[in-house]
């Protein structure tokens, strides 16, 4: 009873249930609009939202989230520009019927998709988080040390750059994370003396910088791109065709919650199997895929919105992101002094229920906003860059200010800022710098406590590790990944999608 | 956001610099963190540091190295394809801008901002981007300002004075 009440919790207050639908509707938006991305803008949206209350600003937050993974595939369709990564799939089938006339049953069907995605992902998130936090507080530190490390190797490698490179940027975002008093020992690490440092660099600068100035500065690479204009036609998509499709896009939902669910890999990722698997398994498409199958359509949107639900079950029961968004929702629960964890549903299971009932909610308000207003979209999607870049700026400075009203912050940010594009430049992932960030006290801490727990032997915490299956799997994972799979896997795995995508 | 290939490898301008940069930094930061406790034990606060940073001074040479390997990309210049002035110039204006902003204030140092970079970068005529950035500086001040409270340098406006008197103004 208790979990319904608090399921219920957004929908019944009028404040909850608005700030729910502002947030989807600027998601989608903000998802649409190529070169604004939902990382960035739920960073931004922290420094302006942690002085509310938890609830407000969850609400915000995570409609943003849900409208934004959707709204890419928007531009995806109408002008074959993805407005996210996740919706590189959806460009390939979804361009291509725009272009026969059918943006607005594209639309459609690709919203109505979607959402049937987004309520897959819901569903398995109600279903298996509960269980997956009791066999979480099973997990010893060296566990969590491990989950930690495969987290930000997965995205690492994933994440398009070598593996390398991936594992540089964790490395040093694990290192950004340590600067400050030591919270074990009150320790000066990284400091240099310099007292403004014992809090640590804030990560919420270091987001900002990464994902809203470094983004924005590459976005100044093209200016003057010209933009194709398409013809809207009806909505609303055909019954026959939602019956027809519903197998595949439940099939393709499921792929998405187990993609999103696995940590480091996120929507884009889920996209891509989905339209892999999508092609495998439809034997006569109507329309050859490429030219616009409607397969090749709603299997990456299914996907990509199933894996939001995914993500948030090891964010929730583990307090270990599984992208660079639930990463930023990390930190942001933080701020609001919500510890992310297997003891959050223990201790806080209103704010479980609470997040299920506002994706609920949230996936709604995708299902009405996606099905009306698009002629004022297409106008609102045409805003020049040349207005929308120096606003990017703007709000990503006031942004940074805002968190402590501390000018040091926005120094903090422009230095990230202005180093992020020099990576994004030299093909360096930026993700990994922000998930190491967030698990570096994790990391940390639960190395130590394992550590200790052997009383600092480090042979007994390597026997140890082969006691308890869990860890066995966790580090034979991280061997397998390290040394024989990786640059040869990831590779094949890239080369294989991306060759049967394109 | 990258553009290039993912089949054909080459290497941009400046790579090998900024690779080779992210070793010695990698060194000095592998430094630091033995300066916190060397290597005393497992369990001492530097040694997650310690390995964090050797990890990074190891994947920085492995970049470098492959670097090393691909041949440099054709036709692609430094001052054009990686850092173009247009990115310097907006750079520059970014750090001006969080210069002044706490001793001119939000309201005068982004309506300048904006301003500038608006009509640099988009080009119209000037009463066109001072209508759009006014306009957008209307709406930014509205939502952040009065809407979401979040408190921002007031500067040289007395910005307090004029919201109390509007607001003596309503009653």
């Amino acid at each position: 009873m208790d979990a319904l009440h608090y399921f219920a919790m957004s929908w019944l207050s009028p404040e909850l249930l608005g700030l729910t639908a502002l947030g989807t509707f600027l998601g989608i938006y903000v998802g649409a609009i190529p070169g604004l991305s939902v990382t960035m803008a739920v960073s931004i949206l922290i420094s302006f939202t942690f002085a509310w209350d938890v609830n407000y600003a969850l609400c915000l937050m995570v409609g943003v989230y849900m409208g934004g993974v959707y709204g890419g595939s928007r531009t995806a369709i109408l002008l074959n520009i993805p407005g996210a990564p996740s919706a590189i799939a959806t460009a390939l089938d979804g361009y291509p019927l725009a272009k026969k006339g059918l943006a607005g049953e594209a639309i459609g069907l690709s919203t109505i998709m979607s959402v049937v995605g987004g309520f897959v992902g819901i569903v398995v998130l109600a279903l298996a988080a509960p269980t997956v936090s009791e066999f979480a507080i099973t997990f010893q530190p060296r566990d969590y040390m491990m989950l930690g490390i495969l987290g930000i190797m997965l995205v690492g490698s994933l994440s398009g750059g070598s593996l390398a490179r991936g594992i540089f940027a964790g490395a040093l975002g694990l290192l950004i994370g340590t600067v400050g008093l030591d919270p074990m020992t009150a320790e000066e690490r990284f400091t240099f003396g310099v007292v403004e440092l014992w809090d640590g660099i804030n990560p919420v600068a270091v987001m900002i910088g990464m994902f809203g100035i470094s983004e924005a500065l590459h976005q100044l690479h093209h200016m003057n791109k010209a933009v194709v204009k398409q013809k809207i036609s009806r909505i609303i998509p055909k019954w026959s065709d939602i019956k027809k499709y519903m197998p595949l896009s439940l099939q393709t939902s499921f792929i998405g919650v187990i993609v999103g669910a696995l940590p480091g890999t996120g929507g884009d990722i889920a996209a891509l199997m989905a339209y892999d698997h999508a092609k495998r398994v439809t034997k006569n498409p109507e329309v050859p895929f490429g030219e616009g199958a409607k397969e090749g359509l709603i299997a990456p949107e299914a996907a990509n919105n199933a894996a939001v639900g995914g993500a948030y079950i090891p964010m929730l029961t583990l307090g270990i992101p599984g992208d660079a968004v639930t990463a930023v929702f990390i930190g942001a629960l933080f701020i609001h002094g919500l510890n992310p964890g297997p003891l959050l549903l223990i201790e806080q299971p209103h704010m479980f229920w609470f997040t299920v009932g506002n994706l609920t909610l949230a996936n709604i308000f995708v299902l009405i906003f996606g099905l009306t207003g698009i002629k004022m979209f297409s106008k609102i999607v045409e805003c020049p860059k040349g207005i929308l870049i120096p606003l990017i700026f703007l709000l990503s400075i006031v942004g940074a200010y805002a968190i402590n009203n501390a000018i040091t912050d926005i120094w903090w940010m422009l230095a990230f800022g202005v180093f992020g594009y020099f990576m994004r430049l030299y093909g360096f992932p930026v993700g990994p710098v922000i998930l190491g960030v967030i698990l570096s006290s994790l990391t940390d801490e639960n190395w130590r406590r394992a550590i200790l727990s052997e009383r600092g032997s480090i042979s007994d915490l390597f026997i140890n590790v082969f006691h308890s299956p869990l860890s066995t799997i966790l580090f034979s994972v991280i061997v397998l990944i390290l040394f024989t799979q990786s640059p040869i896997w990831t590779r094949w795995l890239k080369r294989k999608l991306f060759h049967e995508t394109a | 956001m990258s553009s290039q290939s993912p089949f054909v490898k080459t290497r941009k301008p400046g790579e090998r610099i900024f690779c080779f940069l992210m070793i010695v930094g990698s060194v000095y930061l592998f430094w630091q963190s033995y300066a916190i406790a060397g290597f005393s034990s497992f369990s001492s606060p530097g040694a997650f540091p310690l390995a964090a940073s050797a990890t990074m001074v190891l994947a920085s040479c492995i970049t470098f190295l492959n670097t090393l390997k691909l041949p440099a990309a054709e036709n692609v210049r430094f001052v054009y394809h990686c850092f173009p002035p247009i990115v310097a110039i907006v750079m520059a204006l970014i750090l001006i801008y969080s210069v002044v902003l706490e001793s001119l204030g939000f309201v005068l140092s982004s309506f300048a901002f904006l301003f500038v970079s608006i009509q640099f970068l988009y080009r119209r005529n000037v009463l066109t981007t001072l209508a759009i950035s006014l306009l957008a500086m209307v709406i930014v001040y509205i939502i952040f300002r009065l809407i979401f409270q979040v408190v921002l340098p007031e500067g040289i406006v007395p910005e307090r004075e004029i919201l109390s008197s509007i607001k003596s103004l309503w009653r």
